[in-house]
């Protein structure tokens, strides 16, 4: 949205009224901290024009979370890699926010991606295709009475 | 610490269940509005933002209108994972889009309301994304992102389609932000918007080091751009008629307006 790309806040003079934002156009990621954190640490990424102020009314406003102490830093993105063409390609610099939680809370970076056992439904092609390998890995197992031992020993 | 109670969870109605639950009628729109609001492109979801618009019609003044009533959602930092039922799978099913044309049938409660469920719905999106990537595993249906942001797009100008008619209607301007049309140093016209500054322009040094005028001495880099301009346009032209010439060529009965 390129209005809000450039967007310029209203000048400030003492005595004007508190600056509000409708629709905010920021998006906060949550990470998984790359060091070990605090047990009421949670580690966020945010856009670079967002300040500690910004951070701490987007999360009381919009999720209702209780935040104590915020703390941020702008982690530079490498120019050292090179491409094909042996041109830098930049990765986005990006701004950190470390959020600490207040009323005692606490907060695990949970496991998204848990081990899911692949049920395919019935009749589909994938299932057809795993009975086939199924089939074909049988097959080329070895006897299991001899104790999966080759046929080259023996009788 | 993602604890999912489904026994406050109300199953959300999204468009494909719009006609079917048409509970109020034409005169109570405005209570029944989240029974009718159809939802951002997920739909087991209960719906948070929505719930205030319910405590407003209690079922005491208008009859023949159920509310419907859904809890808000307190899950605080959940609200930045999907329901735990979705993690870890390859593909999770979402709806289309919101369109301008349906956006413009609601209030604008309804879409400052909807504005902060498609914001939690992007962050949410963008913590799996990052989390897929930093556990090196592919990102279940990555084009929910795309929906969400073209939902927002739309919505934002809807709004603005709103607020500058009003502007029109009451102050007869057209454009939120004051701007004169101006040149520049090499002769462009441009449309120069103003900014907001506490001193007056003669006393701001750097803004009277911005000249608005173009130098006498420009005026031959001019003509030679706008020379060249002319013959890049030239010879376009003249490129599409050789190419319809030789095509008529070529074929003589074939349809020259198809091409």
């Amino acid at each position: 949205l390129a209005s809000r790309a450039t967007n310029i806040y209203p000048l400030y003079q003492l005595g004007n009224p508190q600056l509000r934002i409708f629709r905010p156009n920021w998006f906060l990621t949550l990470v998984r901290p790359g060091k070990e954190q605090p047990p009421d640490t949670v580690q966020f990424r945010i856009p670079m024009e967002m300040t500690k102020y910004d951070v701490k009314n987007y999360l009381e406003k919009i999720y209702d979370v209780p935040v104590g102490a915020i703390r941020t830093r702008i982690q530079f993105g490498s120019n050292k890699k090179r491409n094909h063409l042996h041109q830098k390609v930049k990765q986005p610099d990006y701004k950190v926010a470390y959020v600490q939680l207040a009323q005692g809370q606490t907060f695990t970076f949970p496991d998204i991606f848990p081990e899911k056992e692949l049920k395919h439904e019935e009749g589909s092609m994938e299932e057809m295709q795993e009975k086939f390998m199924e089939d074909e890995k049988q097959r080329q197992r070895l006897d299991p009475r001899r104790g999966g031992v080759t046929e080259w020993f023996g009788l | 610490m993602a604890t999912s109670s489904s026994a406050g969870r109300v199953l959300s109605l999204c468009k494909q269940f719009q006609n079917v639950v048409r509970i109020s009628s034409a005169v109570n729109t405005q209570s029944c509005s989240p029974a009718l609001t159809k939802l951002p492109p997920r739909q087991y979801r209960e719906k948070s933002p929505l719930a205030a618009l319910s405590w407003r019609s209690p079922s005491s003044s208008v009859a023949p209108c159920r509310a419907l009533h859904t809890t808000i959602s307190r899950r605080g930092l959940d609200e930045f994972f999907d329901l735990p039922e979705n993690w870890g799978e390859t593909t999770v099913k979402s709806g289309a889009p919101w369109t301008a044309k349906q956006l413009r049938t609601k209030s604008n409660e309804d879409l400052h309301k909807l504005w902060y469920v498609l914001l939690k719905e992007k962050n949410l999106l963008l913590t799996l994304e990052q989390e897929a990537k930093r556990q090196r595993v592919p990102m279940s249906s990555p084009e929910r992102i795309r929906k969400v942001e073209r939902s927002m797009i739309r919505l934002e100008t809807v709004v603005n389609e709103r607020e500058s008619a009003l502007r029109m209607l009451q102050t007869g301007q057209e454009k939120a932000r004051p701007g004169a049309w101006r040149r520049d140093k090499f002769g462009h016209v441009y449309w120069y918007r103003f900014k907001e500054y506490a001193i007056p322009w003669y006393m701001n040094r750097r803004y009277k080091r911005k000249s608005f005028f173009t130098p006498k001495f420009v005026q031959p880099h001019i003509r030679l751009r706008l020379e060249k301009y002319l013959r890049q346009r030239a010879r376009k032209t003249s490129l599409e008629r050789r190419t319809q010439s030789k095509l008529k060529e070529k074929f003589p009965h074939a349809n020259i307006s198809a091409s």
